[in-house]
């Protein structure tokens, strides 16, 4: 198959996890997280590749995924426990991890073979270039393969623990009221944003990951008035841009991942021109025209 | 004035509960009658809403314990139903009145249950209660402020529970809905339900309730209405302002008055 079905149905299939996930985290006022996340696993990143000595995939979401747990609790003790705004919490966590992590890399240093510009930026052009291959037979890139997997984990996740993170979501307290385990939901989410972003900015870099985790979902967040429909239009959204990105960027001869995350900008943006001519129609609708009496 | 009885459905011992080393109540001791609508009065900051939180375990005492039914609140948490401050979520949310009251079935069931018959037909008498039946489809940012409190109290309805903790269920509501809830506690109260409602108004409180929960930090009350309500315990309650002191000197003016009666 072409490469050009690949990197687009890699970038789908980011699109999809991130706007999936994405959704809860622009509801809980927390989309930054998935920018402190997705710096603050490197150390976790570095040491799982120090142990196991290979760029294997599996102890390196590990890896990732402990950090970014870890970057959870600890902004969620600096917020709750030590009582510092969560915007603060959030930027003093992930600076700190992400340094320690640039540290280790120095320290290492060429021990490693960890590529700092492939972490940040990844390059979905590249993706067709790792294929894995079973008794000779090509089943595409790897890529494709984690993050699918990882999608699928999610939407089942998702609809298991559907009316939790629903409930934890818009009331917390009274959530924690009826028995359920607020804090637990809040790592079950996070947990799945730190996989979810650490295989995703494998191949597509940080800076799609957070456009692709906020972007759709906030566009989805605009005209929909009901959850399910949210997310389901945020993964359209997060799909139809990586698509049109993609063409975007071979026509302009330009970056991939920056093709699709203006093309998410420019959604967004539509969208808002959209839902405030519609608002303004509705209000002259049924307002007193000027032939009413006076 | 602290009444204790005997067999309490509510008791509170000793209960403590610091944020940033300020208490937000303090040894609080009391013990609460079955079946009847309570008030739990008292000024802004004074604990009210923090009182509700740790009966309800949502915020951890740093001292004393609470006893619901005669148990820990673990044991009964599914005959308990707590309805939060209004303004504590964000109504922007993406849901419909329909979804919220649901909440309150799924709250029942465990993880990946999904709503069977009998569910949807409790949350459509749920609804019905409140009279929000014609709103259940629509956006909860599309409401009133007292369209999302009677949803509030639709999703408290739909948990089927015995004892009802409520924070400020008439705050921003008018006259019309007030009436309203307040025929619909009265009918609860007659099921032999338990209700414990914070409430802001003076005037209104004597027709309210039966017994009266006064508290600014400290517990300075808890008794039945008739005993509670008092110029001394009110001042002590409401502290020395200048506004409050009037209030209260107004309120005993017309309590030589026969009260109101509907
Ligand atoms: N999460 C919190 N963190 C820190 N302090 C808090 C928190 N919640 C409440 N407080 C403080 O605890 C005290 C009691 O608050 P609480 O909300 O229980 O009062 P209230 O009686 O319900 O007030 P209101 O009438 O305004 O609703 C206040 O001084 C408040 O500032
Ligand atoms: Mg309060």
């Amino acid at each position: 198959m072409s490469s050009d079905f690949w990197i687009i149905l890699t970038a789908c299939l980011v699109a999809a996890l991130n706007a999936l996930l994405g959704s809860f985290l622009v509801l809980r006022r927390m989309a930054m997280i998935g920018d402190a996340i997705s710096h603050a696993v490197l150390p976790g990143i570095v040491i799982a590749y120090f142990l196991s000595q290979s760029r294997a995939t599996l102890p390196m979401l590990v890896g990732a995924a402990a950090t970014g747990l870890l970057v959870t609790a600890l902004i969620e003790f600096l917020n709750r426990k030590v009582k510092l705004q969560s915007d603060a919490s959030i930027g003093i966590s992930f600076t700190f991890l992400f340094a320690v992590g640039v540290i280790m890399i120095s320290y290492f240093g060429t021990n490693i073979d960890l590529d700092q510009e492939c972490v940040l930026y990844g390059e979905i052009a590249y993706v067709p270039m790792y294929n894995i291959a079973v008794g000779g037979m090509d089943l595409g890139p790897r890529q494709v393969w984690i993050v699918g997997s990882v999608l699928l984990f999610s939407i089942v996740s998702v609809i298991w623990g559907y009316n939790r993170l629903a409930v934890t979501t818009f009331d917390p307290e009274f959530a924690a009221s009826v028995g359920i385990n607020v804090v637990f939901w809040q790592f079950f989410l996070m947990g799945g944003v730190s996989l979810s972003t650490v295989v995703s900015f494998e191949s597509v870099g940080a800076v799609l990951v957070i456009a692709l985790l906020v972007g759709p979902a906030a566009t989805a967040y605009l005209i929909t008035n009901r959850l399910t429909p949210m997310i389901v239009m945020a993964i359209i959204a997060g799909v139809m841009a990586s698509v049109i990105g993609y063409y975007l960027a071979k026509y302009l001869n330009a970056s991939i991942a920056g093709a699709i995350s203006v093309v998410i900008g420019i959604q967004f943006a539509i969208t808002i021109v959209i839902v405030s001519i519609r608002r303004r129609y509705n209000r002259l609708k049924y307002e007193p025209s000027q032939n009413a009496p006076v | 004035m602290i009444k204790e009885i005997k067999e309490p459905v509510i008791e509170v011992h000793n209960l403590t509960v610091v944020y940033d080393r300020k208490p937000a109540i303090w040894n609080i001791d009391f013990t609460l009658p079955k079946g009847q609508i309570i008030g739990v009065m008292g000024p802004n900051g004074s604990g009210k809403s923090t009182l509700l939180k740790a009966i309800m375990g949502v915020v951890n005492a740093n001292t004393g314990w609470v006893k619901v039914a005669g148990e820990d609140i673990e044991g009964v948490r599914k005959r308990v139903s707590y309805v939060p401050q209004r303004q504590s979520v964000d109504w922007d949310f993406p849901a419909t009145v329909w979804d919220v009251v649901a909440m309150g079935r799924f709250a029942l069931k465990g993880v990946f249950k999904k709503l069977n018959a009998d569910d949807r037909s409790v949350i459509e008498e749920s609804l019905k209660k409140v009279n929000m039946y014609t709103f259940a489809n629509r956006q909860i940012s599309q409401l009133s402020g007292g369209q999302q409190q009677r949803a509030f109290l639709a999703r408290a309805l739909a948990q089927e529970a015995d004892i009802y903790l409520m924070d400020e269920p008439f705050a921003g509501v008018d006259a019309s809905t007030e009436e309203a809830i307040v025929q619909l506690l009265k009918q609860m109260k007659k099921e032999g339900k338990t209700l414990l409602v914070v409430h802001h108004d003076l005037h209104t409180a004597q027709n309210y309730f039966e017994w009266l929960v006064l508290l600014n930090t400290r517990l300075v009350a808890s008794g039945p209405l008739t005993e509670v309500f008092d110029t001394a315990l009110l001042e002590d309650t409401y502290g020395g302002t200048l506004t409050t002191l009037t209030k209260v000197a107004e309120l005993l003016d017309k309590n030589d008055m026969p009260m109101r009666h509907k």
